[in-house]
């Protein structure tokens, strides 16, 4: 049996609301002095005998005007972060060992600025803004990644010492953070990259790579490197250069074509497969014990696969 | 992880921050060895000129190098080691090495909480209230400076944590306020550390040469205020009585062993002029009021001759209330005061005796004696002056006979002595006579300038009497001031003229506002002692706070302060509405009143396709104000146009 308290329980964290934001309301605002508030408080105690035992009338009013200035600090440090809102960004998969990198949308609705706003997490200083009135910003939070799979990076701390820098105010936020992370590359293998061949009498309808066939409209999503750029300089628009043959380069990414290690370093394999395959532009198809993707190219297909290879037994996203 | 570290200071802040720091210490070089303000000096130069290149900034062996060559500073050139000037040069030497140290944002704090104690040091020295605002705007700037180290980034505009300092003071300010009105308030001192040294502030010693006085007159400073109860006696009658001085060795006099077996009494005439002094810091034992004193001050001693004395030096500024009778005539005078009062020193000139002869031959009284003794000094070649000539060891005779320039204590003294050799018993009485009243504050302003002397001479039938040989001399010293601001050294004395010039008034009028708004200043500033205090409080009628009760109100008001600036923060700048969102919201509004009311799961969008289902007649401005809405809340449209045009359909809309 656990006998050691877990005394987390006990802390008031903001949790997201249904639309995933959360805000900072009075009760999960925690405050207290820093350590130049302590020494503050202890300078104001000297001066303060200083000016009873000389009975000096300008020093009593220096350190009472400074406990007035301490005093009101505190309400004003502790509005600083009061009402403010929070809505986790987009977060981009990244692969294992790489840090993931969250971005937190920080939203100042009230009309007055909210200087010094700091994102902690693990005792470490993520990140920091001045946000002006009814300005938002974004907040980064980066931690490093080790294991393949969904990563969710738990409490962090919004805090603000501003504006006197002698208290701190601080909340425990809990948003609905997650990053997905691809298995780390692993070294190239050879098995996994036979070309198969897959004739086709109507060749590859100008997806192939080898000829050119031809231009037409851009879409979103087309290569860079095909786009028409000396047409597009002409001021004729973006075109994309199709290209064509007879064959189409398909490729079959196999877990059982890489017997003989196990099942992360299958993964990372893998992984790699499918980067050099996307790199160069082949029609690839991933299979899985259990998943099957068909081939095909671009980047919504390259981040299928390597998804499918990051959560490989792992459960369906959440 | 408290503050964000690392991070460093930007060079105007540095700048700013480091002449903030300078102006808190400076004030310091009247008061402590030069080396040590210089070492911090030093100290600062070098850490501007370095700037932000902190790579340049000393090293610890270095830095252990001058924190020796500061303490052995503090050891060399302090010559007291328990004094109050070596903590505060420690502070001095402190901060500069701290200076020395100032390298990101949060060696700001350090730096900012040492200079907070420097400037409240200050106020040992000096109260006036030039320092305190100075030294106010010092503070205000080191907390911008605070605010702005508080900033991620460097603030956009300058104006922002200037603004924010000025809101937290201002929020601070009543705070301070009640704290400092109900504070309680000691008597006296916690301990006596028997560190405050006697700084050199004139006023009378309890010796009177020749000189003495005239050299007090130079100064312009102020000896004391009087507010009076009563009106304002002339100035023929204002006369501040302080030392009473019985025994001469010939040329300086002393008040003497007193033989104080019998205290003299005196017969008033007319209503006791009642009035409250406050006495700026003199270092002496006595007080000063209007002859002769009625009333009793508390821990003050009054003396048979009148003289008060207190207990201890004046060391700080001193209010006390007296109530005087300027009309009297004394009555009893003891034997052996007698014989105090004719007491001769070995000095004695033949030709002062002959003089003194002469008058005794032609007067049948003693009061003919004194008659004839003013008439002398009136007809005779002397001349009132604030630089008289040197006199040797037997001033009353080269006075007398050689120079015949003489200042007041010339003529008082040298009075006296030619009364005693006529066998009149005369002692010499120092203190004030005159003073200025301010037309602001309706008080009167007794300068060092005031300071005077005369006789005092006993006649049988009378008493005391009051012998200002110095009026027959010169009757307008008696009547006016001197005018120091055109007095050339050796000339004769000027008086102030009853119709100066406008531009010479209008300085004179300025120099009284100023000095009102200094008293004013000394009164309820400074002189906010207990006493004031619980004067205050009774005023409210809240006397039944005393000692720990006091503590609590204290404590509950400002707590009360608190608590009307928390809600006052609170309510200042609530979430406010988006004016779009309003003005939509003005429409459900009218729609609502159609019995067409939006409901909370609604979008515009369903809301509107809603209403022209129901009510098709309104499908054209409901669909615009619709689309209209949409676009200026969720981004396609900003024109300041559409904005205007969305304001006037909903206004117009009339379902």
């Amino acid at each position: 049996m656990d006998l050691t308290l877990d005394l987390s329980r006990f802390i008031r964290r903001a949790y997201p609301d249904k639309e995933g934001s959360t805000e900072l309301t009075k009760r999960r605002i925690y405050i207290l002095p820093t350590r130049y508030g302590f020494l503050f408080g202890a300078l104001l105690g000297a001066m303060l005998l200083g000016s009873i035992n000389s009975a000096n009338n300008l020093g009593f009013m220096l350190t009472f005007l400074l406990a007035g200035l301490g005093t009101v600090s505190i309400i004003h440090t502790w509005h600083n972060l009061l009402g403010l809102h929070l809505q986790p960004g987009q977060v981009n998969p990244v692969f294992a060992g790489q840090e993931a990198h969250f971005s937190i949308h920080v939203e100042n609705q009230r009309n007055a600025p909210r200087p010094g706003i700091v994102l902690e997490a693990e005792g470490k200083l993520m990140s920091g803004l001045d946000l002006d009135s009814q300005e938002s910003g974004v907040l980064s939070l980066r931690l490093p990644t080790s294991e393949r799979g969904i990563f969710k990076p738990g409490r962090f701390t919004v805090s603000t010492c501003y504006p006197l820098g002698l208290l701190r105010a601080w909340s425990y936020i809990e948003l609905d953070l997650s990053c997905l992370v691809y298995p780390e590359p692993g070294s190239i293998t050879q098995s996994l990259n036979p070309p198969s061949y897959t004739p086709s009498a109507t060749g590859d309808r100008g997806v192939g790579t080898d000829d050119f066939a031809g231009l037409r409209q851009f879409r979103q999503g087309d290569s860079p490197r095909h786009i028409d750029w000396k047409a597009a300089a002409r001021g004729q628009g973006l075109k994309t250069k199709l290209f064509g043959g007879d064959r189409a380069d398909q490729h079959w990414l196999d877990w059982d074509a890489i017997p003989g290690f196990d099942t992360e370093e299958r993964l990372r394999r893998l992984c790699r497969a499918v980067l050099t395959a996307s790199e160069a532009q082949q029609e690839y198809g991933l299979r899985l014990p259990g998943t099957l993707i068909n081939p095909a190219r671009g980047t919504s297909h390259r981040h299928q696969c390597l998804a499918a290879l990051a959560l490989f037994e792992l459960g369906p996203p959440e | 992880m408290n503050t964000i570290p690392h991070r460093s200071i930007p060079s105007q802040i540095l700048f700013a921050h480091i002449l903030l720091l300078s102006a808190a210490v400076a004030p310091h070089y009247q008061h402590l060895s030069l080396w040590l303000v210089g070492f911090y000096f030093v100290l600062a130069l070098v850490r501007l000129v370095i700037a932000d290149r902190v790579d340049k900034l000393p090293g610890r062996v270095l830095l252990l190098l001058l924190s020796m060559c500061g303490l052995a500073f503090v050891a060399l050139f302090q010559s007291n080691p328990i004094s109050k000037e070596t903590a505060i040069g420690l502070l001095l030497v402190v901060l500069g090495l701290k200076l020395m140290e100032l390298r990101y944002r949060r060696d700001i704090y350090i730096t900012v909480l040492i200079s907070f104690f420097i400037i409240i040091t200050q106020f040992l020295y000096n109260q006036s209230m030039l320092l305190a605002s100075f030294m106010l705007l010092v503070t205000l700037g080191l907390i911008v400076v605070l605010v702005e180290v508080n900033y991620i980034q460097p603030p956009k505009r300058f104006v922002l944590p200037l603004r924010k300092t000025l809101i937290l003071i201002g929020q601070a300010l009543p705070i301070m306020i009640v704290l400092f009105i109900l504070f309680p308030r000691l008597s006296g001192p916690l301990w006596n550390l028997g560190l405050d040294n006697r700084n050199a502030i004139t006023g009378f010693s309890d010796t009177i040469s020749p000189g003495s006085v005239s050299h007090l007159s130079q100064s312009k400073a102020v000896a004391f205020r009087v507010d009076f109860n009563d009106p304002i006696p002339p100035p023929e009658k204002r006369y501040w009585r302080g030392l009473v001085l019985w025994d001469t060795d010939g040329y300086s006099w002393t008040t003497g062993n007193a033989i104080y077996s019998q205290s003299e009494t005196y017969k008033a005439h007319g209503k006791p002029v009642h009035y409250e002094v406050t006495l700026e810091p003199n270092q002496q034992k006595w007080l000063f009021s209007l002859d002769l004193p009625g009333g009793s001050i508390p821990n003050t001693l009054v003396l048979p001759d009148f003289q008060i004395k207190t207990k201890e030096p004046i060391n700080r500024r001193f209010q006390y209330q007296q109530l005087s009778y300027i009309d009297y005539s004394s009555s009893n005078l003891s034997d052996a005061k007698h014989q105090q009062g004719l007491n001769l020193p070995d000095n004695i000139t033949p030709r002062m005796r002959q003089l003194v002869d002469e008058w005794l031959a032609s007067s049948a009284s003693n009061h003919e004696v004194v008659n004839a003794a003013l008439r002398h000094f009136n007809q005779e070649e002397f001349i009132y002056t604030l630089s008289p000539p040197l006199l040797g060891n037997n001033p009353a005779d080269a006075f007398l006979f050689e120079t015949r320039r003489g200042f007041c204590e010339h003529f008082a003294t040298s009075f006296t002595l030619l009364m005693r050799i006529a066998g009149i018993p005369a002692r010499v009485v120092a203190g004030y006579q005159g003073g200025e009243i301010n037309p602001h504050g309706g008080y009167l302003i007794v300068r060092q300038s005031d300071a005077h002397a005369w006789s005092e001479v006993w006649l049988e039938n009378r008493g005391w009497v009051r012998i200002d040989p110095t009026a027959a001399v010169a009757p307008e010293r008696i009547e006016r001031s001197i005018d120091l601001d055109d007095w050339a050294e050796g000339a004769p004395i000027r008086f102030q003229n009853l119709d100066p010039g406008l531009l010479k008034n209008l300085i004179r009028q300025l120099g009284f506002g100023v000095d009102f708004i200094n008293a004013r200043w000394h009164r309820w500033v400074l002189g906010y002692t207990n006493k004031r205090q619980s004067e205050m409080l009774s005023m409210f009628g809240l006397d039944f706070l005393k000692g720990k009760k006091l503590g609590i109100a204290m404590v509950a008001l400002a707590a009360l302060v608190v608590l009307i600036i928390t809600i006052g923060i609170l309510r200042s700048n609530r979430i406010s509405t988006d004016p779009i969102l309003k003005i939509y919201l003005k429409f459900c509004t009218k729609l609502a009143k159609q019995k067409l009311p939006r409901f909370s799961n609604e979008g515009p969008n369903d809301y509107a396709q809603r209403v022209i289902k129901q009510r098709p007649d309104l499908a054209d401005p409901v669909t615009k104000i619709t689309r209209l809405y949409i676009g200026l809340r969720y981004g396609q449209v900003c024109s300041a146009e559409a904005r205007v045009f969305f304001n006037r359909l909903v206004a117009r809309f009339s379902p």
